[in-house]
């Protein structure tokens, strides 16, 4: 690779030959915080394709794995789609990860609040029956939600009264919570009427739609409204948002007023709202783009991209997120300045479990095909949700994306293997490396011999240890 | 700093904590089980749970190692897979070689102390990695230990699905039980402390050899400064990059010792991901004696203590549902920490990269 030439300053005020295009995109390039990270997950790629190289003894199955692993991810029919389904986990689950390191907590039980979170649900979507979907999917979301902070909140009580460390117990309720739902789903709450164990389905209400189903979904008037309650909120947001701005902007346009009265934005948001109401069941009706009845994809992900913009709004503008972060960051100076550290250990804790729950909830409501929870219903997302939150330095937008690369990988890997014979395992390869070159840009530049960014001292401190020191 | 009372209170503790699980899994036994376990049975039990206890314990310990000298290391899972499947591929093919030229008996004896050896190689080879990555490039230890974990796992599965999933020879098995002349034939202590496999007896001496490192001798000390106070042990003269590198390796050898029982004495199958998370049960162990060893060891007894009570209970009470003797260690686990030990001190510069 010929990084070092792309690394060098642009000379300024030559003739704009292709030469110094060329030098000049490199050293914007090299200057643009998508550089470290893309050049350590291609230097990922190179180091698992040698490895994959020397152990099968050819190149070209190299080539076969990452075409396979590519066309499966992207571009093999509902490749796609499965990809963003193993991704909208993900996000969930680090998302709750990242909270949890924010506020000085390391969560590793968010497996066990995942399995919680997805029992709870079940329970909630099957014991209820003929419930509309505006009440009841909300519902079932909320039950989902709560088991897992529930969960969650017995190490955070256990922390703050005893000093018990979380990492400790949350292990351990991990694997309670296993044997906890494995006891449920073969016991109390079997379905006895299916051959195989698994709990009763969830009633069809509270299930969580898939894309295909949305136009059939709609034709009911219940959910439409449960679509247009969605939408006048999200008007509702952007209408707080954006009105403000306009008035500041445009002065003297009446906005001012509009922007302090609560009148006009809800005006706004009801208005949207009804559109919504009436015009989606018709339009989705006339064109929709999903119509493979096969295609997993459900509205989880649009409740994920919501989870990831309210933890984004809740750490970093609002009073409780600031106050999670001064204790995730220096519990002393936050007790000295009179921010309780007890109470923000619960709430961080159940935030977080909160988030996971909520992650085991849409495997059983929108990807589980029986939409119930069968006994070996394993996962395997919530170590990877420690890399993915630490990938993305608990940054909630980098979780996105870092998801969408882990969840890809992973659809990915079954047509390499089909593909190339190489075993999937190489994804955990891939990954780690990954995880390792992008957590350390040293080593990246040390490998490429880069100079270090004068004056920007990239720093990669996103844990503290064993986490704050209650 | 006062080593010698502190020693002896953590060592008084540990004893009490013990003999309390042991009465009281003693007890509980024989309430759900109605009488039914005689004495025999508990000594079985015992003995078993000293064995459960053997793969935990060598992970605290190896925590131990690295975090007294101010390294987290949350890798000890994934040297502990990595080792097991070097064990149990080197056993296996090691054997095939060795047994044309030798009897299969001493093929057998050979090739396992070979595994052995190359297992904990493997595992120093994680642990380099993971203290160059730590110490040298200050990446979060974190971070760190996680890229190992995940790095072992798919070196790990890549390498079974490769090379040995199928089509595999006959192996020579694992260790065999060792039994301690003149003590082994001890009325109960006999069972549970002498008849066990070689790998057990390694735990419990190293326990005693690094409890007396890291308290009475000068590379002890010098290991507790550079993770209480590294800037202060610079001042000194103490060179905090060694210290640390080499803790960390230290402690990889001891983690593929731990990994090298799941194959050499446990079974003798490698499936991937058989740790199944004992290594993090080691992580809780150490926090729970306190970043001790002995402390360390008592934490892995209750575990091993509440899993070999499991099976005692499920043998002889078929009618419960199996998982709720099985919730049993790990809810033991929580009471034990909150009710007993509560707030755990770590080193104080544990976690933190050193900058000269």
């Amino acid at each position: 690779m010929s990084v070092t030439s792309e690394s060098l300053p642009a000379s300024s005020g030559g003739s704009p030959s292709r030469a110094n295009l060329w030098r000049a995109l490199g050293a914007w390039l090299t200057r643009s915080s998508v550089y470290m990270p893309l050049l350590a997950i291609g230097t990922a790629f190179v180091l698992g394709g040698v490895v994959i190289w020397v152990t099968s003894g050819s190149l070209d199955t190299v080539f076969l794995a990452y075409e396979g692993l590519l066309r499966g991810a992207l571009f093999k029919s509902r490749g796609l789609s499965e990809s963003l389904v193993a991704t909208i986990p993900y996000i969930m689950l680090s998302l709750g990860i990242a909270v949890g390191f924010k506020a000085g907590l390391f969560n590793i039980g968010v497996e066990g609040q995942f399995y919680i979170g997805a029992i709870t649900a079940t329970w909630m979507g099957a014991s209820l029956q003929g419930v509309p979907a505006v009440i009841h999917l909300p519902l079932t979301i909320l039950a989902g939600a709560a088991g897992g902070a529930l969960w969650a909140a017995i190490p955070a009580f256990l922390k703050a009264r005893t000093g018990a460390h979380e990492v400790i117990t949350t292990i351990m309720m991990n694997y309670i919570a296993f044997r906890l739902t494995e006891f449920l789903i073969s016991g109390p709450f079997r379905d006895p009427n299916a051959a195989a164990v698994q709990t009763p389905r969830v009633a069809p209400n509270a299930e969580l739609w898939s894309f295909h189903a949305i136009p059939d979904r709609l034709q009911d008037p219940l959910n439409a409204l449960l679509v247009g309650v969605v939408f006048a909120g999200l008007a509702f947001v952007v209408a707080r948002w954006a009105l403000p701005r306009l008035a500041r902007r445009y002065p003297g346009m009446g906005w001012a007023g509009a922007a302090q009265t609560l009148g006009a934005k809800a005006g706004f948001a009801f208005a949207v709202g009804a559109l919504a109401f009436v015009l989606l069941p018709a339009l989705t009706r006339l064109a929709w783009p999903f119509t493979d009845p096969y295609d997993r994809l459900h509205i989880g992900l649009f409740v994920a991209l919501a989870a990831a913009v309210m933890v984004w709004w809740l750490l970093w503008k609002t009073t409780v997120g600031f106050e999670l972060r001064m204790v995730g960051a220096n519990p002393s100076a936050a007790r000295y300045a009179g921010v309780s550290i007890t109470r923000n250990i619960l709430l961080g804790m159940s935030i977080s479990g909160a988030l996971a729950g909520m992650a085991g909830m849409m495997e059983v409501l929108g990807v589980s095909i029986c939409r119930c929870l069968p006994l070996f219903f394993s996962s395997g997302y919530g170590f990877d949700a420690i890399a993915i939150s630490l990938l993305a330095k608990n940054n909630p937008f980098g979780i996105l994306l870092s998801s969408f690369l882990f969840g890809a990988m992973r659809n990915g890997a079954d047509l390499m293997e089909l593909n190339s014979g190489v075993s999937k395992y190489i994804i955990s390869l891939l990954q780690a490396l990954v995880l390792l070159f992008v957590a350390a840009p040293p080593i990246v530049r040390w490998l490429y011999r880069l100079r270090a960014p004068a004056g920007r001292e990239e720093s990669t401190a996103v844990t503290r240890g064993w986490g704050g020191q209650a | 700093m006062n080593t010698t009372r502190f020693m002896w209170r953590s060592g008084w503790i540990t004893i009490v904590v013990v003999v309390v699980g042991l009465f009281g899994a003693w007890v509980l036994l024989n309430a759900v089980i109605g009488g039914r376990c005689d004495a025999a049975c508990v000594v079985g039990s015992l003995s078993q749970a000293l064995r459960l206890a053997t793969p935990i314990a060598f992970a605290a310990l190896c925590g131990v190692i690295c975090e007294r000298a101010g390294v987290v290391d949350i890798g000890i899972e994934g040297k502990m897979l990595m080792s097991a499947m070097t064990c149990y591929a080197i056993n296996l093919f090691g054997f095939q070689v060795l047994k044309d030229s030798m009897g299969a008996e001493a093929a057998g004896s050979l090739s396992r102390l070979l595994a052995v050896g190359l297992g904990m190689l493997s595992a120093l080879l994680l642990a380099m990695l993971h203290a160059v990555v730590s110490i040298r490039f200050k990446v979060d230890q974190i971070i760190s230990g996680t890229v190992i974990n995940i790095l072992a796992i798919g070196v790990t599965g890549y390498m079974y699905r490769s090379f040995l999933a199928e089509n595999l020879p006959a192996g020579p098995g694992t260790f065999p039980i060792l039994n301690i002349p003149f003590l082994a034939n001890l009325p109960v202590i006999g069972p549970i402390l002498f008849q066990q496999k070689p790998l057990t007896y390694v735990m419990l001496i190293l326990m005693v050899a690094v409890h007396y490192v890291l308290f009475f001798t000068p590379w002890g000390l010098r290991t507790r400064a550079v993770g209480e106070h590294p800037r202060a042990a610079d001042t000194l003269g103490i060179n905090v990059f060694r210290t640390r590198y080499v803790n960390v390796w230290i402690g990889g050898l001891v983690a593929g010792l731990g990994g090298a029982w799941f194959t050499l004495e446990a079974v003798d199958v490698f499936n991937p991901l058989m740790t199944n998370g004992l290594g993090f049960i080691g992580l809780a162990a150490m926090i729970f004696g306190k970043w001790n060893p002995f402390g360390a060891l008592a934490g892995a007894l209750i575990f091993g203590l509440g899993s070999s009570v499991t099976s005692t209970v499920s043998i002889f009470r078929p009618d419960i549902p199996s998982q709720i003797p099985q919730m049993l260690p790990y809810i033991l686990t929580i009471i034990v920490l909150t009710g007993v030990v509560g707030r755990a001190v770590p080193p104080a510069a544990d976690g933190q990269p050193y900058e000269k």
